[in-house]
């Protein structure tokens, strides 16, 4: 079943149906919402996270990301995410916790590397807001194909040299990783080192660096002209293709939290925010 | 109007996702599999930016960032709230591509000498500068860890030496403006990566360089200097190493490849003298 | 319409040896006109001439006329010109927008350029795809394609632009022996159902031979020979110009050799 799609073009309204496997619509509440409110939300509960000090600001969110979290039905997926952070979190509290400027409050003993109740409490505070940042991240990720919101920025007016740049990197980047991983591979046949001493390592930047570049930049010259080729540098705004729902709902919610984050940071800038725990 | 449309031309726009996953899947190596305690998530960025122009390379980096930080797989911990340092390391680049910095100078006998003289002194003065920081020197701080300023010297020395094969073997005196250029770029990364750090992180980032934040704060630099001093002991030694880079790479595209660029003709090698 | 070369001479920027001395040729709507020539004889030069991307998108200095239908393709900004004519690239990768997620995006990403309405780009993406002969390959895609499919898809997107002319820069150099076959029939439906003129470089001669009904040798940027595909392709210079001739003619050569009767040469030179 083909969806049909209105666009307006001129003053008349077209109805075109678009191959399904175009469509590709996404299943499940949260996951249909519009891919731009998806987007303000992740990076409203990010910029929270940081700018209300304290507790306030990365607990709140981090209520709001669990309850996003249960309607998305991200699940287990989530788990890599926060697994990530863990060389992070454990530096942030190792180095906090031991070895914070000028606190006085020991928590026991003293040596060299006395953990002391400040050091402790800002480590949390700081790995909360990390856990919040990286669970913003992660729903937005599971739930959002990247397709789905450069196709909606660009019917939103995105030039589309905005959206050609994040649309390709998204693709090149497993493709690069690949040419990577086969000049490491290869330079390795050859003795390279890169599992030795750091010198030795060092040493094997060059050989893995300049062919990954150079094979880069010598497409850069075919695709211009085949972009040139496909009348990219024309006028105007590109047509868009997939159109995905919206709804003033969607359109209140995000002026709401732009507006509302925007005045959070101010409010914190100024110490406005300093009675909050 | 148009100065800004020339930096972004389909030509430039083709570049800017390549360099894109070359910041990302090279920085990604680099850190991940060679684990070495550099970055080098830059070369994209100062490639376009001394190939297109300041707004073109400040774009690029701040895009990396941001799209390494969102990109499933290799998703960057990190990465995100720096993308404001990585764009303006492109548009310093840009600014050096204004200036020539990149532009091959073939010389030869005592300018050559010259060159290698300054290109010390550059690395010399910046280096005194940088391990003179309160961050590591501060009378009231002390206690600084020995390995700091052991470590210090001896990064300073082997990258005068460098600097000086460089030119010596290459026979360029570029060398001596590309290394300047790299540690500038360094330092003024370091100072606008220190506050994001300290704000943002606690004063982390989970790589190896939290052993030189833990180092300096145990020496007593409270949470910003101590991000401040790692900073300006890795960005410097980092931003060096990828505009040498660079400029390996430009030096070897021809000259009708780069002319087609917008900054390309700042990039061509002087008319050999008929 | 033509597609009409009038003594042309092009220069890459900075050089001042030229890579096109005074070439003429001409292209006419519904024929194919081969191009054939050793590496670094122009033929790659002579592709972005004709498509107009020298020197609007690479830069140089063109003397001579480049004209479609009398008017200078000079004229024209590279989007208008890629409307009237396309030009297909070796290799197939680079060429892809490296956007899309399905073929039928890849091939809609052209007509979306130009600001089309919906339901247009609709019919030129089906249309062109239909004209190829690929509409199963629609959803796939385009980074998982074998390199024939992706050139074919290539040749859909330009395709869709609806171009009068095309030119085709050695599609078929990266492919194998069964893509090589799958252009060179889309080329032939191409030239005789649609109407588009083609003008394709090839150093398989083979292939020239079986879709060309003109030809043309180009040594050093220069035009040495024009005429009918199966004379220039039996021309006994053609080794010395560094091409290799079609199989149907080193067969007949050596027949020839051979002693075999000459109705019997001339019946496999013809085939």
């Amino acid at each position: 079943m083909a969806r049909s799609a209105q666009i307006i073009s001129g003053s008349a309204e077209i109805d075109v149906r678009l191959p399904d496997f175009v469509q590709r619509l996404p299943v499940g509440t949260y996951r249909r919402l519009n891919p731009t409110t998806k987007l303000v939300v992740a990076v409203s509960e990010a910029l929270v996270a940081f700018t209300v000090r304290g507790w306030t600001g990365p607990v709140a969110v981090l209520i709001v990301l669990a309850l996003t979290a249960i309607a998305a039905r991200t699940g287990r997926a989530l788990l890599p995410f926060l697994i990530a952070t863990i060389p992070l979190t454990a530096s942030i509290v190792l180095v906090n916790t031991f070895l914070f400027p000028g606190a006085t409050d020991p928590i026991f003993g003293i040596g060299p590397f006395t953990p002391t109740w400040t050091g402790l409490e800002a480590a949390l505070q700081a790995t909360l807001r990390v856990v919040a940042f990286a669970m913003s991240v992660a729903i937005l990720v599971l739930t959002t194909r990247p397709d789905d919101l450069v196709g909606d920025l660009e019917r939103r007016g995105a030039p589309r040299g905005v959206t050609f740049v994040i649309g390709a990197t998204v693709r090149m980047i497993p493709r690069i990783l690949q040419r990577a991983g086969e000049i490491a591979e290869a330079q390795r046949a050859r003795g390279l080192d890169t599992e030795g001493r750091i010198w030795r390592r060092l040493r094997g930047v060059l050989p893995l660096a300049a062919p990954l570049v150079f094979g880069s930049l010598n497409e850069v010259e075919e695709q211009t002209m085949a972009l040139e080729a496909r009348a990219f540098s024309a006028q105007g705004r590109r047509t868009p293709l997939r159109l995905f729902p919206d709804d003033g709902a969607q359109r209140a919610l995000r002026w709401t939290l732009v507006t509302g984050t925007a005045v959070l940071i101010v409010l914190s800038i100024v110490g406005r925010l300093a009675f909050l725990p | 109007m148009s100065w800004l449309s020339r930096q972004f031309s389909t030509r430039v726009v083709v570049l800017i996702p390549v360099a894109i996953a070359i910041n990302i899947v090279l920085g990604y190596t680099v850190q991940t599999v060679l684990k070495l305690p550099i970055y080098l998530d830059s070369i994209g960025t100062i490639l376009v930016g001394v190939l297109a122009g300041p707004i073109a390379g400040a774009a690029t980096g701040a895009a990396s960032n941001l799209i390494w930080q969102y990109a499933p797989g290799i998703g960057g911990g990190t990465i995100g709230p720096f993308a404001i340092v990585a764009g303006v390391i492109g548009f310093l680049a840009g600014v050096w591509g204004y200036l020539g910095v990149f532009r091959p100078r073939p010389t030869s006998g005592a300018r050559l000498w010259l060159a290698v003289v300054v290109g010390v002194a550059i690395i010399l003065l910046l280096a005194s500068r940088i391990y003179n920081n309160p961050a590591y020197t501060d009378p009231n701080v002390g206690g600084y860890p020995d390995w700091v300023f052991t470590a210090a010297i001896a990064i300073a020395v082997v990258a005068s030496f460098a600097v000086a094969a460089f030119i010596l073997v290459r026979r360029d005196a570029a060398g001596a403006w590309v290394a300047a250029a790299g540690a500038l770029t360094g330092i003024v990364a370091a100072i606008l990566s220190a506050p994001i750090a300290a704000y943002v992180f606690g004063g982390v980032t989970g790589s190896g360089t939290d052993l030189i934040v833990a180092a300096l704060r145990q020496g007593g630099a409270d949470v910003y200097n101590a991000s401040l001093g790692q900073g300006l002991f890795s960005d410097p030694i980092d931003k060096t190493i990828t505009s040498f880079v660079v400029f390996i790479v430009l030096a070897s595209l021809s000259d009708r490849v780069l002319a087609r660029f917008p900054l390309g003709e700042r990039l061509v090698r002087p008319a050999p003298a008929a | 319409m033509t597609l009409a070369l009038t003594g042309v001479t092009y220069r890459y920027p900075g050089m001042t040896r030229p890579a096109l001395v005074d070439v003429t040729i001409r292209v006419e709507p519904g024929s194919v006109l081969g191009v054939v020539g050793a590496a670094d004889a122009g033929k790659s030069t002579l592709c972005l001439v004709a498509g107009g991307l020298a020197p609007a998108t690479i830069g140089g200095k063109v003397e001579g006329r480049v004209e479609i239908d009398g008017a200078p393709t000079g004229d024209w900004r590279p989007s208008d010109l890629a409307q009237r004519c396309g030009i297909l690239f070796q290799n197939a990768e680079t060429q892809l927008s490296g956007t899309a997620a399905t073929v039928w995006e890849e091939v809609a990403f052209g007509p979306r350029n130009l600001s089309l309405p919906l339901r247009e780009v609709a019919e030129r993406t089906t249309w062109a795809l239909d004209v190829i002969g690929i509409e199963p390959l629609a959803p796939r895609d385009p980074g998982r394609l074998s390199g024939g499919q992706a050139q074919l898809v290539a040749l859909a997107a330009v395709l869709a632009m609806r171009p009068a002319f095309l030119v085709l820069d050695e599609p078929t150099s990266q492919l194998d022996p069964q893509g090589t076959q799958a252009i060179g029939s889309a080329l032939r439906r191409l030239a005789h159902e649609t109407g588009v003129g083609l003008l394709v470089v090839e150093h398989k001669t083979d292939l020239l031979a079986s879709i060309a009904e003109q030809c043309v040798v180009l040594v050093a940027g220069s035009v040495v020979a024009a005429g009918p595909v199966t004379t220039v392709l039996a021309d006994p210079r053609l080794e010395a110009w560094g091409i290799a001739p079609p199989s149907a003619v080193r067969i007949a050569r050596a027949a020839e050799r051979a002693g075999l009767p000459e109705q019997v040469v001339a019946a496999m030179t013809s085939t």
